[in-house]
Formats: structure tokens, C-alpha cells, sequence
């Protein structure tokens, strides 16, 4: 079993991943490959650089440090081939502003309990914990389990943010351990969910069966679904609709809370610091009207009072 | 939660007053806020009259209590209409007698000492932040203040110790001199009612000369005559520019408030009323609320909540703190982050009590007096009326004694870290010497230079003994507080050689030395370097382990001297107001700050240091075990966005403030501010929507137009936060 925890960042403080405040424990490597990803940085497995333009102060140093020659300079700063990086490090190591760097952090366990712990008596005030996040956590799911285990043991809240697309057994060994599953939900048809995250969703609706089965016999863990509204793939209302028919047939007692996440573009800056491209670059956020109408088709066929829309909407008379 | 107080016409038609002083210019707009009571009239008319002119200044306590004495005389009683609580000041003690050492017999010695202190960028000035005790006034009333005076003062001349008789002579001329200012009250009052021509009109007019006539002599009988002597007293300290603080409103005036209601004279909303009225006279002015009793009980009772709703009537800053301890009352807590998530403008100040206590417990001070302890403005506390400690008269940057510390260590070949730090102790002890001296010297002739009569009045020991509260044995506890500016500078720097010098010898100290004189020129790479090292401010072990180890260095040394006033030691103060005015002249320093750029405000991470987000930044000033310092605050800006989709803002603020409190945090200010509209505010100050604009400075709230360009430039600087999260 991985005694060490490969995770992109540590934030605390948040108020979005689950109840109360919280520390999110995001965790690098993901099955999905989802265009819209607001963590690219988190999907691959494999350590990448990531170079902030505006910390830069151009010495280039870190040119002659990589022994893969991968860094070059242009007008807009420093390029980076990717398909030459072995991860050395070399080039953070020798930048002296800290504009390189490498996203990537391993944790071993003791660090990681440490870190989220500090914030416990946060935690009790705001009746808040951890969420493990990512990333998919379930393709760490032994060190999770064990981190989870651990947190129990210090009597904090757990929750797991998942994207279901994992072997069952993977979200079995965490579940004694968690409180509350965040569930993603993106898109309800399989052709859609495999053209815009690159794989079907099969597994993603029968791990989801099986744990609202689990979860009604056994009364844990809380059960919270999660569908980010991204314009153009998964915002509109025939997709939420068959979602939220979906979860009504299936888990209408059990899902205590569906969240309709709005898409924003504030990650285009970690497209432009990993160097790719973003196809969402430009996209605007939706409107309060566009919201509403989704959440009117989500309250469709789900109770009301379990139905949330958050995040950034702009004003129509902006458009 | 909210609760929306009414406001009466009248209580409107004063508050309108209070906004027309303020907007007019006319209330006194010192920098720090604390002097915003006196309503300017122009330079001073009697100039060549003032005692010390026309005979010749004598630094000599008689003549400052003459002077004192004639400068409340000139004052011209002054009642507006629908005031019920009267009295306003119009010109203080600076304005007619020089507070300068240069001036007295210490002279030839002081002057060398001071100017050594000034080279270090310290200062010895300001005037003290202590705290009277209220209750004096409040239970023996002026005669029996009097009675007493005249009782020591005629036994220490029957024992021939002429220093403490004539002390005692200077105080009776003070104590007559605000008797007489409370006669002229009364007899105003009675001419201005006898002339009424509405029964109203008259009816108030005659119970403030009714009030006045009994509390010029006695003491006072009911709340509304408590409030009014309360005021009377407060303006005759601040007439000698005091950023005192004023104690436990919620205690002293209790035994009044009760009686009131107990004889149905007095309702609830009354009482609300009366103090409004009183912060809105006062315009800012330190007090406490909340704490523990000597049980260790709760102490929050009726009225510190009328306290409050007080503020929320009235809506303008006062400088109240709520002194929070693991036991108060939760509906008054959750009111109090009620109020300030509302209006956003740092007030009421959170602030520990529990730390304050144990802080007082760990000097030496016994249990029956240190359960008392109450916020006295800024980041102080003091025992009322019995602890004197020159708070924020003395400071020192910590930048320098590091600059200096590092050349040594180039000088003598520093070979290992260790070595280097046990040079910057000894500038350490250097500089606490140096204060010493200065103190000393200036302990020498305070008494005769710039007595603190007044605040003696109001406290136990300096009317017995015959010494003011600030010389020797005046009161029992006499710390000498001293601010130390810069710290987590000093800590971040250390953190920096340490790890680039004498870990991976990227630099030698040398190098270090010369790019800090150099103000980094042509040494940018250099400078990135030392600036992304750890730094304080982000709950990282390294940095923060670093910003203990400078403070304890501090506390540790400081407290291994005594001051001359009763041998007593220094403590420390984790604050400098100072600091951010006063960086112009300090050197580049191995953080990677630059020459001139400000440094860290108290024990607030330099600006732009803190990259981890709130929580992380928090857990960093709750590093340092608080108990052994004498205050430091943390200021924290929040975005009005931070509120963003929340429904209960002031759960936030209670639940964060409970979090940090708990985990030995000591002193929140908590502004919440558009960030653009400050920035607009200094390119438009005469737009009328930002006129009544209040931020917490530090320790001390103005109004935002009304300070330095370089006051504001360094107050939108700040991190501010619009989450919680980074």
C-alpha cells in the first residue's frame, strides 16, 4: 500500500466542499480528463513544471539548469516542452523568485494529519473538517483510507469528494471512514460524458447505485451529489433533468443535497502556467437567469429544498 | 441577530451634530483619532496670560497645575440644544506648556542619550496609555477627591517633605480647577433655563444645572448623573492629549444603572441613550466591555449590552473593545460580531481577556487586582487606576539592532548562525539599555516637567503617598512598556541568512551586508532570493519557530532590566505604531524589503508575505505565547465579498474570532472594506460619501480621508482577503 499521498495543494479555509470550514486536501492524478477541468494540474499523474508569468524576473537561470534542455525563452517568457521534462526539479531548485516550481507535493501521513489538524479548533467552531479532494482520491485510496481512518480516530469530520470513475472496491475501503460522499455527476447521456471527460459513465452511475443502496441500509455516509454547470456541455436543462430524475428514482431520500456548481474561468491562469491551451478560455460566466432556469429543471424533479445553485453568475445587462 | 436600535429626534439631532463637527473640521483631526473630542476654536486667546508666559516657565508641577488650571478656566461653558449630557474642550495642555526634557535641568545628559536613541530609530515621546479608575470619581465625587488632597498634603507639610506637600498643592489646584469648570456648567444651565421660554426647554436645562451643582461636590446619585461626571472627567484627562482608556463602563456604572431601574427613574433605552450620548461627545474614546469578575464568572451583564446598543445607535466609531474570555455569554458575543460585521469599521475591538489576565497574573500582580484588568486603548491593558507602564512612550526597530548585528557579524567573522544571533541579543541589550538611560533620565523630571495630575486623581496611591502615578511608587504596578517595531521583518530575515548563508552558503554575510546597503542595487536575483525564503505569516514551522525565538529574545532580555520606578521590569510590546511612518529612514533589509518600503505593522506578516490564506496567517500570530508580551494586535482587512452567499455574516466573524482566541490568539481588528472605494477615497477625499469613512488604523480607528497620503497608501497595501481561503 502507497504509505505517501501525491497531492497538487492544501487549502484551508474552504467554505465549498462540504459543511462548515474546511481543509481540502487536493490529490494529483485523475481517470477523467474533463475539458472544462478547473485543476489541470491535477490530472496527471506525472509531476509537471508550471512557470508564473508574473512572478518571473527573467533571469533565465533555470535554462541552463535543466540537464533536458526542455526550457527555452521567447517574448512571452519561458516555454516549456513538455514531452522533454523528466520532472528533475532543477529548475525550480535554481529560480530564485519561486515563479518555477512543481505543483506536484508528496505527503506522507504523519505530515499531511499535522497540517489538517491545525486548523481543528476552526473545524468545531464552524462545524466544519476535512475534504479529500482532487483529483480523484480514490486512485490513492489506500492512503486515503488511512488519513481518513486517522481523522476519525481524532474525531474530525471527513468528507470525500469522488468522481465515481474507480473500481467499487477502491470507494469501499474508504467509506468506514467518511461522513459524507461528494459525489460528481456530470453528464446523465454516456455518449456526451465520454466525448466531454474521455470516458463513459457506466461505472460512475452503478458505484453511485450502489453507495446510495449502502448508505440508505446503513444510514452514512451522507450523500451529497455535485454537477459542475458547464456551458455548452453539461448547463442544460435536458441533462439536469435526467440527472435529477435519475437521483429522484434511485436516492430521493438519501442524496441530502444536490449543488449545481456555475462554471468560471478564473483557472485560465493554470492553463497559461502549464503552458497548454484551454478550449472554456474566454467563456464567460452564466448568468443569474440561465441559473435559475437550470435549477427550475433540477427542482423538476427534485425536492426543492435539497437543490443549490452556487459559485459566480454575472448580471444579464452585463452581456 | 439584528437588533436595529430606534433612534429618537433627538438622539438624531445630536448624532446630525456629530457628523456637521466631524465634516466642518472642527473636531481636532490628530493623526491617531484619540484627541477628536476637542472641538477646535482657533488658537489659543489668553496666550501671553498662561502662568508659565507670563512669569517665566518653571518645570516645576505647581506651574503645570497652574497652567493647567488657567487653560480650564478659559474654557467657555457650551450647551447645545436637545444635549443632555454637556461639556466640550476646545484646547489641550500642548497648545500653551512645552513637554520637552531638552528644557529641564537633564538636559546635558538627556540630549546625547536621546539622540543615540533617535539614531537607532527609536523614540522615547507620546504620551501614555494608562488607565484611571472611573470609580473614584464616581463614589467620592470631587469633595471627597478634595478632602483627601488636602488631608495628605497638610500632613506631608506638618512632616516637612515639601516635594510631596507641594505635589499635593499642584493637585488641589487642579481638582479646584475642575470643580469650578462644573460650576460654570451649572450656572450656564441655570441662566440658560431661567431664560427658556418652552417648559421643556427648561425643565432639561434645570436638570442639567441640578446635575451639574451636585456632582461639581458630590458624588453622583443617579445614572444619568454618573454619565455626566463620567464625562466631565474624561474630557479633563484629555485635555492633556491622553489616549488613556477609560475601563469597565459595564462595571462602574452598574451599581447606577441598577438603582434606576430598581426605582423605575431609569429604562433601559434611557440608558442606551445616555451613553450614546456620551460617545458621541467623546468621539472616540477607549473603552471595555465584557471580561471576567473576581469569581471568574462572566462579567457581561445588562449593561454591556446597553453599551453596545449604544454603538448601533448611533453608528459612529468609539474605540469599544469587547474583551472576550472561553465563558462569555454567547447572545452578547454573537451580538458584539453582530455589530461588527454590519458596519465593518473594526469596532467593538475583539480582544482577549483571559490573555490580559494571565498576563497580569505572570508580573507579579496579585489575583484581587488583576481580575480588573481592562483594555486601555490600542493594543494596552492596564489595572485601573494602579498600573502605570508607559505604554507607547518607547520604541524601537527591531530592523536596526538586525543591520547592526549583521555587520558585526562581518566585522568579527560570524562562523556559524548561532553566533550571529548572540550579537543580535546583545544590540538587543544594547538598545534596552539606551531606553533605560533615556527613561531614567526622563523619570527625573516628570514629575515636574509633565505630571499626570489628572490621571493621578483617578487612582490609588499618588494622593496618599504624595507622587504622581508616574513617579516611583505613584501606584503599585510600573512595568516600563516598551514597542518593538519590525519583528516579523527581524525573524523573516534571520529565517533568510540562516538558510542562504549558513546552510547552503549560496551568500556570505558580506554580500548580504553590502547588498542591504546597497539597497539591493544590480542584486535583484539576490533579492529574490532572500524574499522567497519561509516567511512568517503562513503557519510554516521555520518561519514561525524564527518569529518566537526573536520575540522570547526580546521578552526574555527586556525583562532581565528594571526600571528606576520601583525597580520594576520591561516588558515588551509585540506593536509599533510608528513603524509604517517611520520606515523611511530604516535600511534594506534581508527579507528582501527594500530600502524605505514599510515594514511589518505589529505582528501582522509584512505585506504581501502571507500567501496561505487567512487561517494559515492567524495561526502565525498566535504563535508566541501572548501572556509574556504587553499586547500586539493583528489587523485583518476582509473584502466585503468575503461575505458573498453567507447568510449570517456575524457567525463568521464569532465563529473565526472563538477559533483564534482559543488557540491563544490575543487582539483582532477586523475592518471590512471595499478595497476600490479606498483607493478612490484618496483620488476624490471631497466626495461627500467618503467623508464619514472609518478604518482601524492599528490601535486606533479615523476617519480614512482624514490621514496621511502616506497613512492610506500604507493601509490599501494590506493583504486583504476576500475568503477565508487564499
Amino acid at each position: 500500500m502507497c504509505r505517501e499521498l501525491l497531492t497538487i495543494d492544501i487549502s484551508r479555509g474552504s467554505a465549498h466542499d462540504g459543511p462548515g470550514l474546511r481543509t481540502t486536501v487536493f490529490t494529483k492524478g485523475c481517470p477523467l480528463h474533463c475539458r472544462w477541468c478547473q485543476n489541470p494540474e491535477s490530472i496527471g499523474v506525472k509531476n509537471e513544471p508550471w512557470w508564473e508569468k508574473h512572478s518571473c524576473i527573467g533571469c533565465r537561470l533555470c535554462l541552463s539548469a535543466c540537464p533536458q534542455k526542455a526550457l527555452s525563452a521567447d517574448q512571452n517568457g519561458i516555454r516549456i516542452d513538455r514531452t522533454r521534462c523528466e520532472a528533475c526539479g532543477r529548475c525550480a531548485e535554481i529560480c530564485p523568485c519561486g515563479a518555477m516550481s512543481f505543483q506536484g507535493q508528496t505527503y506522507d501521513g504523519e505530515r499531511l494529519l499535522r497540517e489538517v489538524l491545525r486548523d481543528r479548533l476552526y473545524y468545531e467552531q464552524f462545524g466544519g473538517g476535512v475534504t479529500c479532494s482532487g483529483g480523484e482520491p480514490l486512485l490513492q485510496y489506500g492512503v486515503v483510507a488511512e488519513f481518513f481512518r486517522a481523522l476519525k480516530a481524532e474525531g474530525i469530520h471527513t468528507a470525500l469528494d469522488t468522481s465515481g470513475a474507480v473500481p467499487l472496491e477502491n470507494l469501499q475501503a474508504v467509506l468506514p471512514w467518511t461522513d459524507l460522499v461528494l459525489y460528481d455527476l456530470k453528464l446523465f447521456d454516456a455518449a456526451e460524458h465520454k466525448k466531454w471527460t474521455g470516458a463513459t459513465n457506466e461505472r460512475i452511475l452503478q458505484n453511485l447505485l450502489w453507495l446510495a443502496g449502502h448508505a440508505a441500509r446503513e444510514g452514512r455516509p451522507k450523500l451529497w451529489i455535485r454537477t459542475p454547470l458547464i456551458p455548452g456541455a453539461t448547463a442544460d436543462e435536458k441533462n439536469i433533468k435526467e440527472i435529477g430524475t435519475f437521483l429522484s428514482e434511485n436516492m430521493k431520500d438519501v442524496v441530502e443535497r444536490w449543488e449545481l456548481c456555475t462554471f468560471n474561468g478564473l483557472c485560465v491562469s493554470k492553463y497559461g502556467r502549464l503552458g497548454i491551451p484551454w478550449e472554456f478560455d474566454g467563456v464567460k460566466a452564466m448568468t443569474g437567469e440561465t441559473v435559475t432556469r437550470l435549477w427550475r429543471a433540477a427542482v423538476s424533479a427534485m425536492p426543492e429544498e435539497r437543490v443549490f445553485a452556487s459559485g459566480m453568475t454575472r448580471s444579464s445587462s452585463a452581456e | 441577530m439584528k437588533r436595529t436600535q430606534i433612534r429618537s429626534e433627538r438622539m438624531q439631532t445630536l448624532i446630525n451634530r456629530y457628523h456637521e463637527l466631524a465634516l466642518s473640521g472642527a473636531r481636532k483631526a490628530n493623526s491617531t483619532g484619540e484627541l477628536r473630542c476637542v472641538i477646535e476654536r482657533g488658537p489659543f486667546p489668553k496666550m501671553s496670560e498662561v502662568p508659565s508666559r507670563a512669569q517665566g516657565y518653571r518645570p516645576e508641577a505647581e506651574q503645570w497645575a497652574e497652567d493647567y488650571a488657567f487653560l480650564l478656566d478659559t474654557m467657555e461653558p457650551q450647551i447645545h440644544g436637545e444635549e443632555t449630557i454637556v461639556g466640550e474642550i476646545h484646547w489641550e495642555m500642548a497648545d500653551i506648556r512645552p513637554n520637552d526634557p531638552a528644557v529641564t535641568r537633564i538636559r546635558e545628559e538627556f540630549l546625547p542619550k536621546a539622540r543615540e536613541l533617535g539614531e537607532l530609530g527609536g523614540y522615547c515621546a507620546s504620551s501614555a496609555h494608562t488607565c484611571p479608575d472611573m470609580e473614584i470619581v464616581l463614589t467620592e465625587g470631587y469633595d471627597g477627591i478634595l478632602k483627601r488632597i488636602r488631608e495628605y498634603k497638610e500632613m506631608y507639610g506638618r512632616l516637612n517633605n515639601l516635594r510631596r506637600h507641594r505635589y499635593l498643592c499642584a493637585m488641589e489646584t487642579v481638582c479646584l480647577a475642575c470643580i469650578r469648570y462644573i460650576e460654570r456648567y451649572a450656572a450656564h444651565a441655570e441662566a440658560l433655563a431661567k431664560a427658556a421660554e418652552e417648559d421643556a426647554e427648561r425643565l432639561q436645562l434645570t436638570r442639567i444645572g441640578t446635575a451639574c451643582r451636585r456632582i461639581a461636590h458630590h458624588a453622583p446619585e443617579t445614572f444619568y448623573e454618573a454619565v455626566q461626571v463620567l464625562h466631565f472627567s474624561i474630557l479633563f484627562d484629555k485635555a492633556i492629549a491622553h489616549g488613556n482608556g477609560y475601563g469597565r463602563i459595564d462595571q462602574y456604572l452598574l451599581p447606577f444603572y441598577q438603582q434606576g431601574k430598581k426605582d423605575g427613574s431609569l429604562s433601559r433605552e434611557d440608558a442606551r441613550d445616555l451613553v450614546a450620548e456620551l460617545y458621541l461627545k467623546l468621539a472616540g474614546c477607549f473603552f471595555g466591555v465584557g471580561g471576567r469578575k473576581e469569581d471568574g464568572t462572566d462579567a457581561v451583564n445588562e449593561l454591556s449590552w446597553v453599551a453596545l446598543e449604544a454603538y448601533d445607535l448611533t453608528e459612529i466609531d468609539c474605540n469599544l473593545a469587547v474583551m472576550w474570555h472561553s465563558d462569555i455569554d454567547a447572545a452578547f458575543y454573537a451580538y458584539a460580531c453582530d455589530i461588527l460585521a454590519r458596519y465593518g469599521q473594526a469596532t467593538p475591538v475583539l480582544i482577549n481577556w483571559d490573555i490580559m489576565y494571565a498576563s497580569e497574573l505572570r508580573s507579579g500582580i496579585p489575583k484581587e487586582d488583576a481580575w480588573k484588568v481592562c483594555y486601555a486603548g490600542c493594543q494596552w491593558y492596564s489595572i485601573p487606576g494602579k498600573e502605570y507602564c508607559g505604554h507607547d512612550m518607547t520604541s524601537v526597530p527591531g530592523i536596526t539592532l538586525l543591520l547592526r548585528a549583521l555587520k558585526r557579524g562581518v566585522t568579527e567573522k560570524a562562523a556559524d548562525f548561532e553566533t550571529l544571533y548572540r550579537f543580535f541579543e546583545e544590540e538587543i541589550h544594547y538598545a534596552i539599555r539606551l531606553i533605560q538611560a533615556v527613561e531614567s533620565l526622563t523619570d527625573q523630571v516628570r514629575g515636574d516637567l509633565w505630571p499626570e495630575i489628572v490621571t493621578s486623581m483617578f487612582a490609588h496611591g499618588p494622593i496618599e503617598r504624595g507622587q504622581d502615578l508616574a513617579a516611583p511608587r505613584g501606584v503599585d504596578y510600573q512595568y516600563t512598556s516598551f514597542n518593538i517595531a519590525g519583528i516579523p521583518n527581524v525573524a523573516d530575515s534571520f529565517t533568510a541568512v540562516k538558510k542562504l548563508v549558513y546552510e547552503k552558503q549560496l551568500y556570505t554575510l558580506e554580500d548580504v551586508v553590502q547588498a542591504c546597503e546597497a539597497d539591493w542595487a544590480g542584486q535583484e536575483i539576490m533579492r529574490q532570493r532572500f524574499l522567497n525564503q519561509p516567511k512568517y505569516g503562513n503557519d510554516l514551522p521555520e518561519a514561525d519557530e524564527m518569529y518566537v525565538k526573536v520575540c522570547n529574545s526580546f521578552q526574555e532580555i527586556a525583562e532581565s532590566y528594571v526600571n528606576r520606578r520601583g525597580g520594576q521590569p520591561f516588558r515588551p510590546c509585540l506593536y509599533s505604531y510608528m513603524s509604517h511612518l517611520s520606515s523611511a529612514g530604516v535600511g534594506a533589509s534581508p527579507d528582501g524589503r527594500r530600502c524605505g518600503e514599510p515594514y511589518s505593522h505589529g505582528i501582522n506578516p509584512q505585506a504581501g508575505a502571507s500567501k496561505r490564506g487567512m487561517l494559515p496567517m492567524v495561526h502565525s500570530a498566535a504563535a508566541a505565547d501572548m501572556r509574556k508580551f504587553q499586547g500586539g494586535s493583528i489587523q485583518i482587512e476582509l473584502q466585503p465579498k468575503f461575505f458573498d452567499g453567507k447568510e449570517e455574516h456575524f457567525a463568521y466573524i464569532r465563529d473565526f474570532s472563538n477559533a483564534f482566541f482559543k488557540s491563544g490568539g490575543f487582539h483582532l481588528n477586523i475592518n471590512i472594506m471595499d478595497l476600490a472605494k479606498l483607493e478612490d477615497a484618496m483620488e476624490h477625499p471631497e466626495n461627500p460619501e467618503y467623508q464619514q469613512l472609518m478604518v482601524r488604523v492599528t490601535g486606533f480607528s479615523a476617519r480614512f480621508v482624514s490621514l496621511s497620503p502616506d497613512f492610506q497608501k500604507d493601509f490599501v497595501s494590506r493583504t486583504n482577503y476576500a475568503s477565508l481561503e487564499r
